[in-house]
């Protein structure tokens, strides 16, 4: 059996840094009514080392997280991403937001370890507009873009909407 | 005057941005740094029922939520009047001894460790964990994941989730564990004490032995005389989840030693226009400027703080230790006490004797018989009014103070965090740090930026580090601006 996670990262009391968190609670419902043992969904809101190390043991890792600092941002835009694009995105190796290190650096790490990592990773990134404010709403912009997210979540782990409904 | 910015900082947590303002002539004039400051926190509070704290103050971090829940378990202890048994103070204090363990470990192999163990000139493409694992080998890599998977084992099954803990009650654990779990944390507390002891190790193998790097910690460069903060237990020996926290003068000399309740009459805080965070300082010695001395109400809580607030370790194995430092640092003993260590670099030594503390005591209270006790709950009965709460979190003195109306409904929210008691000395240390290396005529180049970087990084900071959102872009990047603070040059170093 493949075993997949689905992991929403982000902050649920500010504002749109928990989008990750409502996509992933949100794929969590749809789950709950068809039987995909091979799938466990959660949240957390850690990077680096300690997400690397979430990982252990599974086959395939889906993120959701929220994105900033794009040129031009579009809050609400949806960006699917793999490790490679996060990578080119974070080109300084070290430079996450994390208390210890980049999770491509983390990763690489546990590959040295020879620790059992998923071989595939891919990141539903959403551009958010803020996560400074303590709020527990999402901006408008943001939150009109959960349901394309989860579907794509759905979609990803070989559920169309119509299976979960 | 121009101005360099240094924006990001890496490996700092949270996003910070250092600016360090030149003069006509091309030195150093003044350097800060600015942090984004989240917003709104006490309003958000305000409204909700204070037992849900434990459960919202863990969220401002993903990297101490342990600190913040136990911080804010203890201001409910004291919000609802009820003392905890001395069976659920113990389960508490282990929990907390398994996250620091956690905690001291990755600061310094992944954060402090890069620029000794690789050298503050190495590329900045080696100088992180990786680096460190490449040098020192593949193993010992293996046992810092190892050491973190077995505390975030304990930290999950103590604190009933993995990453935000739910068990901190008012007067009270959730959580219980029988005679089978604390076998298994007595097993996983020995292999700690063995993992704290190798990082000792390492440190004076690879940090000791070498001169070079012994200057550095030796140099005026990353030196500050202030006051320093910590908690202390009956003995004056250093603790992490309770006691009275004292403060020690430059000199060495107890300054004050108060509870956590009074601390709004010993702590005042200074605002500067040029950033809203706020610089806490002594009320009493008062606020002087960012200037070192007995003068000047600037200090500073640290692993470095602590030990130099105290008289000892309460563990044996941490206490030679201590000593060892102490008397390598060239620290005389007046009174029975060793004088404080001022340089600023000798805070990763102290971090790692922490480690060694905290493993130690997680031993002795996994091998207590009474942490099997239970009965680790309580029927609060009392009316709610006013708790303040206090622990050391790994990065400073953590302090939640709570205001609820007679149904236990905030009213009032006032938290100073570990890293806020830092600002003022952070700010000294980052400029001190640019004077000594930016003179007129030198090159500014990424082993200059990084020991300014140096100079910051072993207060461990962690300045808003409740976002995680995916960075955009990320180079580290250097703007320098001239009188008018127009940007004349900037250098963007894909590294």
């Amino acid at each position: 059996m493949t075993r997949t996670l689905v992991v929403g990262l982000g902050n649920p009391i500010l504002t749109d840094d928990g989008v990750g968190v409502k996509v992933a609670y949100e794929v969590e419902r749809a789950l709950a009514s068809v039987d995909r043992e091979d799938v466990t969904v959660t949240e957390a809101s850690v990077g680096g080392l300690r997400l690397m190390e979430m990982m252990i043991g599974y086959d395939r890792v889906i993120l959701v997280d929220a994105l900033t600092g794009c040129n031009g941002n579009v809050p609400g835009k949806v960006h699917r991403m793999t490790l490679g694009d996060l990578r080119n995105i974070s080109p300084t190796q070290h430079s996450a937001c994390a208390h210890d290190t980049s999770l491509v650096t983390a990763l690489e790490l546990g590959s040295q370890m020879e620790l059992p990592l998923p071989n595939e990773i891919s990141i539903f990134a959403i551009e958010v507009e803020n996560v400074i404010d303590f709020c527990e709403e999402s901006t408008p912009a943001v939150a009109a873009a959960i349901p394309e997210v989860v579907e794509a979540v759905l979609a990803e782990l070989g559920l169309t909407p119509l299976c979960t409904n | 005057m121009k101005r360099i910015t240094i924006d990001p900082i890496t490996r700092l947590e949270g996003h910070g941005k250092i600016e360090i303002f030149l003069d006509e002539e091309g030195n150093v004039a003044n350097a800060y740094l600015q942090i984004p400051e989240l917003r709104g926190f006490e309003q958000f509070c305000v409204g909700r029922p204070a037992e849900e704290m434990p459960r919202i103050t863990n969220r401002i971090c993903g990297v101490c939520p342990e600190a913040h829940h136990m911080a804010a378990t203890k201001a409910l202890d004291v919000l609802y009047d009820v003392e905890p048994s001395s069976a659920v103070k113990k389960l508490r204090e282990m929990f907390y001894e398994a996250f620091y363990c956690t905690d001291h470990t990755v600061h310094f192999y992944a954060l402090g460790g890069p620029d000794f163990v690789l050298g503050p000139d190495s590329p900045p493409a080696e100088r992180n964990i990786l680096g460190v694992i490449h040098k020192v080998g593949v193993d010992i890599g293996k046992q810092v994941i190892a050491c973190r998977q077995r505390n975030h084992h304990v930290i999950k099954m103590l604190g009933g989730r993995g990453i935000h803990p739910v068990a901190g009650l008012p007067g009270g654990w959730s959580r219980a564990i029988n005679e089978e779990e604390r076998q298994e944390i007595e097993g996983y507390a020995k292999e700690n004490v063995d993992f704290a002891l190798f990082s000792l190790q390492l440190f004076a193998d690879v940090v000791l032995a070498n001169q070079a790097y012994v200057d550095l910690i030796l140099s005026d460069a990353f030196t500050h005389q202030t006051y320093y903060m910590g908690t202390v237990d009956e003995n004056n020996h250093v603790n992490f989840y309770d006691g009275m926290i004292r403060v020690v003068d430059p000199e060495g000399s107890e300054f004050v030693k108060y509870e956590a309740k009074d601390y709004a009459q010993h702590v005042a805080e200074h605002v500067e226009p040029w950033t809203f965070l706020k610089f806490p300082y002594l009320k009493e010695v008062g606020w002087k400027g960012f200037v070192d001395g007995k003068d000047s109400g600037v200090y500073c809580a640290t692993p470095l703080s602590r030990l130099n607030a105290s008289d000892g370790m309460a563990t044996p194995k941490a206490q030679e230790h201590f000593e060892q430092m102490y008397e390598t640092l060239g620290s005389k003993k007046i009174n029975g006490r060793y004088t404080p260590v001022h340089y600023r670099l000798a805070t990763h030594w102290a971090r790692l004797i922490e480690l060694l503390y905290a493993a130690e005591r997680m031993l002795e209270l996994a091998s207590d018989p009474e942490i099997t006790d239970p009965n680790v709950r309580i029927v609060v009965t009392n009316t709610p009014t006013e708790g303040i709460g206090s622990v050391e979190a790994p990065r400073g003195t953590l302090t939640h103070h709570y205001q609820t109306d007679e149904n236990g409904i905030l009213t009032k929210v006032n938290l100073i965090v570990g890293t806020t008691n830092n600002y003022a000395p952070i700010a000294m240390s980052v400029k001190k740090a640019a004077q000594s290396l930016i003179t007129k005529g030198t090159v500014i180049s990424e082993g200059l930026l990084n020991t300014i970087e140096m100079g910051f990084r072993n207060y461990d900071p962690c300045m808003s580090c409740a976002t995680h959102s995916l960075p955009g872009q990320m180079p580290l990047e250097v703007t320098i601006r001239d009188v008018e603070g127009n940007e004349i040059e900037r250098l963007s170093q894909y590294i």
